[in-house]
C-alpha cells in the first residue's frame, strides 16, 4: 500500500465529517440556535465556519494527495508527508473548533493555537510533494 | 446619543413635511439621501435649503439639527419628534417649560450645551457671537466614554501573546478602564460624568474644557474641571454660592427643596446621596448593564426599554442583593401584602418624583417615604402616588402606626382633601406634572379606583403647561373608555378646551359607571362632577412660579 493510499482514505472519511459538520451547522442556522448565531457569539460563529471549510478543504487536499500518488508513479511520497498532510487535516479544523467552544471575548479559545502548528504540518508537505513531483518529471 | 442624519435614522419623515409655528412655516423635505429644511413668513416665499446634519435622542425623542453659514455652528429645528407617539411637536412642548419662553434652544445651542454629553470626546471650541468650531472623536456614546483613551490598549493587544495571557491569569488589563472593576463611587463616576447636575470649578476650567474637552476620564475619583452640584452638601460653597447669585432659578429648576434631585437624566446626585452609597458597594451598574449577555433582538428591545437594567433588577431582587434579610419577612417590613404593589421596594423607596422627557421616572435617590417631605417641600411622597385617594394625614397616621413616624403639622386641607387633588390643582408645574402622568400608573388606579380620575385628568388637559396637558391625555387613555381618544396636546387654549368639553361629556355620557360613588376627598361631588367651589379655591392658590426642568 503507497503512503498517500492512507490519504485517500483519510480524505473521504474527513469529507464525510466535515461536510456532515457543514449540515449541524445549517441547523443551528436554521433554529437560530442562540449559543451560535446571537451577536455575542460572533467569534463562535467565525471558529465553526473555519472548522467547517478548513476540514472539508483539507479532506480534498488529501485526496488530492492520494491520487497524485496513484497517478504519478514515478513520486515515491515520504511517510512524513503523509503523516504530516493528516495531522494538518486533523489540527485545523479541531484547532479552530476547540477555538469556537469557549472564547475570551473577540478572542478563540486556547485551541487556536493548534492552527500554526497545522499550518507548518501543511506547508511542509505540500512543499515537500511539489518538490518530489518536480524531480520525478 | 448624536447622528448624522440619514433616511433610515430621521423618523417621522417620508418624503415632505409642513410645520407651522408662531406664524413662520416651515417644510422639511427629503432630496436623494438628504433632508432640507425651507422656511417662509406665512404666506410669504420660502428662503434657502438648510440641511438637517445632526439628529440627537433615538428612544424617546429625536431633536434635529440644522447647517448654518457658520461653517461648524448648529441651529435647532424648532421642532422634535416624540418616538413613541409617532408626532412632531414644538420643542418647547416637549419639556416641562413656561409656556411663555419662545425660544429655548437657539442656534450654537449644540454646540455650547448638548454636545457636552450627547457625543464622545467632544470640544465645544467657542469663537465669537454665535459661531463655533466644535470637534468630536465620535457621534454617540461609544467605547472610550465609559472605558477610557483606547489607543494603548489596541496597541499592546496586537500582541496574541498579551491577549492570551490575560484572558489565562488576570484577566484584568490595565491599560483600559472596566467601570466593573473599580470601586462603586468612582464606578458611579463614569456614568455621572453625564448622569449629574454638574458645573465648572472656575471659570478658567470652564475655557479649558471649552477648548480642550473634559479632562475627566473614566476611573478618575473626581469630575476634573467640574464637580457633581449637591445643593446640600457641603462642599464647593463658593461655586455654589456663584451659581445662586448669577442664576436664582438653578436649583429650583433641578432639585426639591432639600436637594433631592426632581429631573431625570441625573440620577448620579440622586445615587451619591442614597444611603446605600455610602457603603461603598452601590452605583449604577449594581442595577443597570451596559452589555447584556442575552443579544437576541426581543431581549435587546426589552432591555433597553427597560432601562437597561440586569436581569431581574426590575424587581425586589435589586434590593434584595445586599438587604438579604428583609425578604425573608416581606410583609413585616412593608405592612403590605407580600405579593402586592405595596410590598414591592421600588414603590416606597424609589417613587417616580423625578420628570424629564414628558414622563415621570424613578427617584434614584433612595429614600423612605415621609409626609414631612411632602409638608415641606412639596415632593409627592411614595403613599400617596399609589393612595391616590388619600389624604396627606392618612398616610402619616399609617406612617406613624407603622414605622413611629412624627406626624407633622398639617392644614385642614391635608386633612380633608387627596393629597393629589391639591397637588395636580395648587401644586406648581412640576408637581402636577408628575401627578398627571401618576394617575396613569397601573398600580395607583389599581388602589385608588379609577373612576374619580377622568374629571381631574380631563381639567389637566386645559393646563398651560404643555407637559402637564400631555401626560393628563396619556394617563386618560390608559383609563377604560378612553384609549383612543385623540387630543393635540400642542392646540391652542380654545381647542384645548374644547377637546376637555368633549372627553368631559364622553366620560359623563358613556363611561361613568350608573352607580358610582365618589369620596369627598376627591373634590368631587357624589355623582362624579367637580365641586366648583373647592375646585376654584384651589385652583386659585396654585403655585404659579415659573418651572423649567432642566432635564
Amino acid at each position: 500500500m503507497n503512503n498517500l493510499d492512507r490519504n485517500l482514505r483519510f480524505g473521504w472519511w474527513s469529507l464525510l465529517v466535515f461536510l456532515s459538520l457543514g449540515g449541524v451547522l445549517e441547523i443551528l442556522h436554521g433554529f437560530k440556535v442562540g449559543w451560535y448565531v446571537d451577536v455575542g457569539s460572533d467569534m463562535r460563529r467565525l471558529m465553526f465556519t473555519l472548522a467547517h471549510a478548513h476540514g472539508t478543504a483539507l479532506a480534498l487536499v488529501n485526496i488530492a494527495a492520494g491520487l497524485t500518488g496513484r497517478s504519478v508513479k514515478a513520486l515515491t511520497p515520504r511517510a512524513s508527508v503523509c503523516f504530516s498532510l493528516i495531522w494538518a487535516g486533523i489540527l485545523f479544523p479541531v484547532g479552530f473548533f476547540l477555538g469556537g467552544v469557549v472564547t475570551y471575548g473577540g478572542d478563540p479559545g486556547l485551541g487556536i493555537w493548534l492552527v500554526p502548528i497545522a499550518a507548518l504540518l501543511l506547508f511542509y508537505s505540500v512543499v515537500r510533494i511539489a518538490l518530489d513531483l518536480s524531480r520525478s518529471s | 446619543m448624536t447622528q448624522v442624519t440619514t433616511p433610515s435614522n430621521l423618523l417621522g419623515v417620508n418624503e415632505q413635511h409642513e410645520f407651522l409655528l408662531d406664524n413662520q412655516e416651515y417644510k422639511l423635505e427629503r432630496e436623494g439621501d438628504g433632508f432640507f429644511v425651507r422656511t417662509r413668513p406665512l404666506g410669504g416665499d420660502y428662503g434657502p435649503p438648510k440641511q438637517v446634519v445632526l439628529l440627537t435622542g433615538s428612544h424617546n425623542l429625536q431633536i434635529v439639527w440644522l447647517e448654518t453659514s457658520e461653517d461648524r455652528t448648529l441651529e435647532q429645528f424648532p421642532f422634535a419628534y416624540i418616538i413613541a407617539e409617532k408626532i412632531w411637536a414644538p420643542v418647547r412642548q416637549t419639556f416641562l417649560m413656561p409656556p411663555d419662553l419662545k425660544e429655548y434652544y437657539s442656534i450654537g445651542a449644540w454646540n455650547g450645551a448638548c454636545m457636552d454629553c450627547h457625543v464622545t470626546g467632544g470640544q465645544s471650541r467657542f469663537v465669537t457671537g454665535n459661531k463655533w468650531d466644535s470637534r468630536v472623536a465620535e457621534f454617540g456614546i461609544a467605547c472610550e466614554a465609559c472605558h477610557s483613551e483606547g489607543r494603548q490598549h489596541i496597541a499592546l493587544n496586537r500582541n496574541p501573546f498579551r491577549r492570551f495571557k490575560i484572558h489565562l491569569t488576570t484577566k484584568s488589563d490595565a491599560t483600559v478602564t472596566n467601570p466593573a472593576r473599580l470601586g462603586a463611587p468612582v464606578s458611579g463616576l463614569d456614568c455621572g460624568q453625564c448622569h449629574s447636575v454638574w458645573a465648572f470649578n472656575n471659570i478658567s476650567d470652564k475655557i479649558n474644557f471649552n477648548r480642550q474637552g473634559a479632562n475627566f476620564r473614566p476611573g478618575h475619583d473626581e469630575l476634573g474641571q467640574r464637580f457633581v452640584v449637591q445643593p446640600s452638601a457641603p462642599d464647593h460653597r463658593e461655586q455654589k454660592d456663584f451659581i445662586r447669585e448669577t442664576e436664582p432659578d438653578f436649583f429650583s429648576n433641578r432639585f426639591w427643596g432639600d436637594g433631592m434631585i426632581r429631573v431625570t437624566g441625573r440620577e448620579f446626585n440622586g445615587l451619591q446621596a442614597s444611603p446605600c452609597f455610602r457603603g461603598g458597594n452601590f452605583s449604577c451598574i449594581s442595577c443597570h448593564e451596559m452589555h447584556p449577555a442575552n443579544t437576541r433582538q426581543v431581549s435587546l428591545t426589552k432591555w433597553a426599554r427597560n432601562g437597561q437594567l440586569r436581569p431581574k433588577m426590575d424587581s425586589d431582587e435589586a434590593c434584595l442583593q445586599c438587604h438579604k434579610t428583609i425578604g425573608s419577612s416581606i410583609s413585616a417590613h412593608t405592612h403590605h401584602a407580600a405579593d402586592s404593589s405595596g410590598s414591592r421596594c421600588y414603590n416606597c423607596h424609589m417613587p417616580n418624583t423625578t420628570f424629564g422627557l414628558l414622563r415621570a421616572m424613578r427617584s434614584h435617590q433612595v429614600s423612605r417615604p415621609t409626609v414631612q417631605e411632602s409638608v415641606d417641600y412639596g415632593r409627592p411622597n411614595a403613599c400617596n402616588l399609589c393612595h391616590l385617594n388619600q389624604t396627606l394625614a392618612w398616610t402619616a397616621e399609617k406612617l406613624h402606626d407603622w414605622y413611629n413616624q412624627p406626624i407633622p403639622q398639617l392644614s385642614d386641607d391635608d386633612k380633608t382633601i387627596a393629597a393629589t387633588v391639591q397637588w395636580i390643582l395648587k401644586g406648581d408645574a412640576g408637581q402636577r406634572a408628575l401627578i398627571a402622568w401618576g394617575m396613569g400608573w397601573k398600580p395607583a388606579q389599581e388602589v385608588s379606583g379609577p373612576e374619580w380620575l377622568y374629571p381631574h385628568l380631563i381639567y389637566a388637559m386645559t393646563d398651560e403647561y404643555a407637559a402637564v396637558r400631555f401626560d393628563a391625555w396619556k394617563s386618560l387613555q390608559t383609563l377604560p373608555g378612553f384609549s383612543d381618544f385623540s387630543f393635540t396636546y400642542t392646540a391652542d387654549d380654545r381647542l384645548l378646551r374644547q377637546a376637555a368639553g368633549r372627553a368631559l361629556e364622553k366620560w359623563l355620557r358613556e363611561v361613568r359607571p350608573p352607580n358610582a360613588t365618589f369620596e369627598p376627598q376627591t373634590a368631587l361631588d357624589s355623582d362624579g362632577r367637580i365641586q366648583h367651589d373647592l375646585f376654584q379655591r384651589l385652583r386659585s392658590e396654585r403655585d404659579n412660579k415659573r418651572i423649567l426642568l432642566a432635564e
